[in-house]
């Protein structure tokens, strides 16, 4: 009951703003989460993780849970930090030249367009590649694919391999599951294409961060449902995974950067039409029928209020009997994953989850 | 119990009533499109220094000349909407982008600049959209809806790049 009562105070103006008003990317935020989320100081992040969070300063963000979504998408992004970071080191902040890219719709939204990446070194080899598709995060109302270029970057050259980046409509505009659907339509268009780019449809991953951590393991269960390839492996990075909002790290990290706990409520105000929708076991994929799903590297962040979400998950799973592999990276934030040129905690989170997909790949 | 409940409901009603939105201000657009303008005008100019790619020299150009268009568009209408706009500054993270680009050579530079445009045309489109559908100043609204399909039709060029 007092969980429920939470998720109303967090969820805030569900049903009262009005549909039409709540769809619109002016929409005003949820009201602040009640007092004690306040207190918390999350654990000190390593040196080379607090260089990124004080560049995320310096470009000054505003806290998302106070914005609309229109103003939220414009804030700096780790991203954004995380180049400022590798630029005053001396490290080129340009797109690596060893992967090309090419952008192709896979539905009629404008938003309903792939990035695929391709190794320059396979251009001419004769063996199909392995393809990955990779879903990027924002809670599903702010960033884009372009904001996670970083890691379907890295993974294409380390795995020699075919990446899809899905880009996918966002909420207000489109609600929940607006996301899901897109997620699993793009993965049907690159079983029925992935040939045609020089990939093989037959040796294939679900990956993605954030939100679209959620969307890989989302994906995987829809293909299991509707009798699709099974991806060979799930790589989900600190995903949205369990809403319920007393998990030890929404208490632990509610003050963290760059991602907090009232954020979290603020993508819930935005994604969700009703409190139902944070029920649903596409968001809340610690109760779904989690049974024979692929092979899983779960990758969390010690200092991230979904951290909780990823270690519940792999219990989850591994209590449905799926082979589950689970890491949390001490001395790192939300985000780390595509900072893997500049802080420590994150190359060694990159390198392991590389290794697991050459693995399920067969690959060295 | 009864209280807390209460309390919930009072929060989310009180929210409710007094904003229904929040668009931008008639200045805060003004401001942001400016903002979005200039970083276009200079990102491309510094590209054009070094550029060997026609393909990219060409769609620079392009964007040195309808960015500087909008910019006066919006300048005009914001007059009409009794605005006066402030001289159009980078916010932190576009003086951060320039100098990022500034810091790269040759084909670098290019591939940098692209991946750059792509994510500020993305970020130009809600801005001028969102003052579109909802903005309450009448001409600036009408200029916003005009510069909406110049943004798409230069998304939908750099898809192809």
């Amino acid at each position: 009951m007092k969980k429920l009562m939470m998720t109303a105070a967090l969820l805030g103006t569900a049903g009262i703003a009005g549909a039409q008003s709540r769809s619109s990317v002016n929409a005003p935020p949820p009201p602040p989460p009640p007092p004690p989320h306040v207190a918390t100081q999350p654990p000190a992040p390593a040196a080379d993780m607090q260089a990124v969070l004080d560049a995320h300063m310096s470009l000054q963000p505003k806290p998302i849970e106070t914005l609309s979504p229109l103003r939220a998408r414009l804030q700096p992004s780790a991203a954004d930090a995380t180049r400022k970071v590798m630029r005053t080191r001396g490290l080129s902040t340009a797109p690596d030249p060893a992967v090309t890219t090419q952008d192709l719709p896979y539905g009629s939204d404008p938003m309903q367009y792939a990035r695929i990446y391709k190794p320059v070194a396979a251009a001419n080899a004769g063996t199909p590649l392995p393809v990955v598709v990779y879903y990027h995060g924002g809670g599903w109302v702010i960033a884009d694919v372009n904001v996670y270029d970083a890691v379907p970057r890295l993974l294409s050259k380390q795995l020699n391999a075919i990446v899809v980046s899905v880009e996918y409509r966002h909420a207000p505009e489109a609600k929940f599951p607006a996301q899901h659907d897109d997620a699993a339509a793009a993965y049907r268009w690159t079983l029925q294409n992935a040939a045609s780019w020089g990939g093989n449809p037959a040796k294939i991953a679900l990956a993605g961060e954030s939100a679209g951590g959620n969307l890989a393991v989302a994906t995987a269960i829809h293909a299991r449902d509707n009798g699709l390839t099974a991806p060979l492996h799930i790589l989900s990075v600190y995903p949205i995974a369990n809403s319920d909002m007393n998990l030890p790290s929404r208490r632990d990290s509610a003050n963290a950067k760059p991602l907090n706990t009232a954020m979290l409520a603020w993508f819930g105000h935005y994604y969700t039409t009703s409190m139902a929708d944070m029920q649903d076991p596409r968001i809340n994929l610690v109760k779904a029928n989690l049974r024979g799903l692929p092979p899983t590297t779960i990758v969390n962040a010690q200092i991230d209020p979904l951290r909780s979400d990823g270690e519940t998950l792999a219990a989850a799973m591994r209590a449905a009997g799926d082979k589950v592999e689970q890491r949390t990276f001490p001395g790192v934030t939300h985000e780390m994953f595509g900072m893997g040129s500049v802080v420590r905690g994150a190359y060694d989170a990159n390198m392991y989850a590389i290794q697991r997909l050459k693995a399920a790949f067969g690959t060295r | 119990m009864k209280t807390l409940f209460t309390a919930a409901a009072l929060a989310a009603t009180a929210l409710a009533a007094p904003a229904l939105a929040q668009v931008q201000t008639p200045a805060e657009y003004v401001a942001t499109a400016g903002a979005s303008d200039l970083y276009e005008i200079t990102s491309s100019r510094v590209v054009l220094e070094t550029t060997q790619d026609a393909r990219i020299r060409e769609f620079a150009q392009m964007m040195i000349d309808h960015h500087t268009k909008s910019t006066a568009d919006v300048k005009a209408a914001a007059s009409r909407s009794r605005v006066r706009p402030a001289p159009p500054q980078l916010n932190p993270t576009q003086a951060e982008l320039v100098t990022e680009l500034r810091a790269e050579t040759g084909a670098a530079r290019d591939k940098a600049y692209i991946a750059q445009q792509k994510a500020s045309h993305n970020q130009a489109l809600a801005v001028q959209k969102a003052y579109a559908t909802e903005g309450t100043a009448p001409a600036l609204k009408a200029a916003a809806g005009q510069i909406v399909s110049v943004v798409q039709s230069h998304i939908q060029m750099l898809m192809a790049m």
